[in-house]
């Protein structure tokens, strides 16, 4: 059984190239709003990788809507071609091997989607089954990551391709209120690419099976946090309420329970934890209701620090940081966690 | 539960006790003393672990017995030591140390990592590592936090045997008594009532409070606050607070 489980076999991650501290940004643009600049000023996120517009003579950045989405798709562009290349590239594979690709986003709306315009400009083959995931949120690589498990295990040998493209500058808007500061404090630029495939017989490789998934959410939080039209702007934007760190960190127990459960397994035999690097609050949270510790979320609190909330590619980042660290041993589980709006919890299990 | 060649094991109540049988510790008690916890987490609905010794020694430390000196030493035991003790540490439950004679070693380890120390008044503790020409485990990183630098500078380094009057006094122990059993039985009712989600909560932040920043710290402290008041026990205290005067 567990033989025919897909695995995750390559990651590949991108930013785009410029890089500020968040005393940079700060410095950039007008913000004389006290409560934001501290926001800046926080500690837990250190640097970002953004696309940033130059300010206006008066400080302040003006950019329409047509300017944002052309961003997201710039972004994408730019940020996709290379996380897609590095997680090929660690296989041998090109776009042309690739049999299915998913692609999630939330940071702009296009028809047709970000699959047809990869298959476009990047040589995958015109017969590429595709799914576009789109307006998820942060939660969403696991949202993607299980249809694209299930279609590698009905496809076995087949190379399935995932795709969390997030260009969050693309959802800036410049006010003076401390809701976005929050947003813009908090969100960076990111992607990050996996390849799935269930081969039982090959064991040429040292990557997790994907064991399964259980999901949750909470439907009495549902406008928690939404991305919808500002009039007084004219551009869509993002809210975040206040307490929803915690109140996901509550809930974040039951899926992880449900998860392990199902496997007959207990926490303390779960050895590595990637969780969604969604900001110091929801880490703190989560490690207080899971009952974690501060090293079970390391990578977590140093992708936030290192890059931000990157979206749904995230945990992937986490993911790549801690093959990186080298200490993952055959027959370890991992926990994937990834939150989001809904408000939702996703969890997944794996085991190398 | 199958019985243990090192320990005995029993549950009367919301308490469980946890008897050294054997004076000194060997990685048999290691691997007795982890499938307690294991049944401590995944099974008993206890609220209290008590650890004890017996005869006049609480426990006497690590056990020499089993080292191969023509093998060659290797760090592999210590290490499966100190994850039991975290284990103990964090385990779900009121934990305390019931100390009637000697505790030497990793036995005074074992005892600082429970929630309570109680000992009789004739009990002699006694960390004796260094003397031996090796280390008293990570109580290099908790008696500090217990007793001061100094005090567990000279402890550690001088390894002096001290009376329970005196540990009681530098903050080593709780209490010093004459009668064991009933000295357990108070602390268990003071304990009380035992919420063990709050209980965790608080246990762990203090563990954590000497080696945390505060700005880390108050976001942690924070995080657990809020687990703490969406349990039923604190809506039970709100909801009694709330009721009308008789």
């Amino acid at each position: 059984m567990l033989a025919n489980r897909p695995r995750i076999l390559s990651v590949g991650t991108a930013n785009p190239p410029d890089r500020y501290t968040q005393e940079e940004v700060l410095a950039k643009y007008r913000m004389p709003n006290k409560m934001v600049r501290s926001l800046f000023k926080s500690g837990h996120i250190r640097t970002r990788h953004l696309m940033l517009p130059e300010p206006d003579e008066d400080g302040i950045p003006r950019e329409t809507q047509t300017e944002l989405l052309a961003k997201h798709r710039k972004g994408a562009m730019q940020m996709g071609t290379e996380a897609i290349h590095k997680a090929l590239a660690a296989l041998d594979l090109t776009t042309a091997d690739i049999d299915y690709l998913a692609v999630i986003s939330s940071t702009g709306f296009m028809l047709p989607g970000l699959t047809a315009m990869f298959i476009k400009h990047l040589g995958f083959r015109i017969d590429c089954s595709r799914v576009d995931i789109v307006g998820m949120g942060c939660n969403a690589g696991l949202n993607g990551l299980n249809p694209v498990a299930a279609w590698a295990s009905a496809n076995p040998g087949k190379n399935a391709l995932m795709v969390c493209c997030e260009t969050n500058s693309a959802l800036y808007v410049y006010d003076e209120k401390i809701g976005n500061g929050v947003v813009n404090s908090l969100f960076g630029d990111g992607c990050a690419a996996v390849v799935v495939r269930a081969d039982p017989m090959d064991e040429r490789f040292f990557a997790p099976r994907i064991l399964g998934f259980v999901s949750h959410i909470i439907p009495d939080t549902w406008d928690a946090m939404h991305y919808d039209w500002r009039e007084s702007h004219g551009k869509y934007a993002f809210n975040l309420a206040r307490d929803v760190p915690y109140v996901l960190g509550t809930h974040a127990e039951t899926p992880v329970s449900k998860l392990l459960e199902t496997f007959g397994l207990k926490k303390r035999q779960i050895s590595h934890w990637l969780v969604h690097s969604g900001g110091k609050k929801v880490i703190d949270a989560i490690k207080y209701t899971v009952g974690i510790t501060e090293h079970d979320v390391r990578h977590t609190v140093a992708i936030l620090r290192d890059y931000g909330n990157l979206g749904s590619g995230s945990f992937l980042f986490s993911y790549e940081r801690l093959l990186h660290e080298g200490k993952v041993r055959r027959g370890d589980y991992g926990v994937m966690m990834t939150m989001g709006p809904g408000s939702t919890v996703e969890t997944a299990l794996l085991r190398w | 539960m199958r019985p243990f060649e090192t320990l005995d094991y029993s549950e009367s109540g919301d308490v469980a006790e946890i008897v050294l049988n054997r004076p000194r510790m060997n990685m048999r008690m290691v691997r007795d003393l982890t499938a307690v916890c294991d049944h401590l987490e995944d099974q008993s609905e206890c609220k209290v672990a008590v650890f004890r010794g017996h005869d006049g020694v609480f426990s006497e430390g690590i056990d020499f017995e089993e080292f191969r000196p023509d093998q060659g030493m290797d760090i592999h035991g210590f290490n499966k030591w100190e994850k039991l003790c975290v284990r103990i540490e964090r385990l779900p439950k009121v934990t305390i140390a019931a100390i009637d004679g000697v505790v030497r070693g990793g036995g005074v380890q074992l005892a600082l990592v429970c929630d309570a120390r109680l000992a009789t008044s004739q009990s002699t503790l006694q960390l004796d590592e260094v003397h031996q020409g090796f280390l008293p485990g990570m109580a290099t990183y908790r008696l500090a936090k217990y007793i001061g630098l100094g005090n567990a500078k000279r402890l550690i380094m001088q390894c002096p045997i001290i009376d329970a009057d005196e540990a009681a006094a530098l903050g080593i122990l709780d209490e010093v008594c004459d009668d064991i059993d009933v000295a357990v039985g108070a602390t268990i009712a003071a304990f009380g009532p035992i919420h063990t989600v709050s209980v965790a909560l608080a246990r762990r932040l203090l563990n954590e409070s000497f080696a945390t920043p505060f700005e880390h710290a108050i976001g942690n402290f924070l995080a657990a606050q809020h687990r703490a008041i969406t349990q039923s026990a604190f809506l039970e205290t709100i909801a009694k607070a709330r009721e009308p005067d008789e």
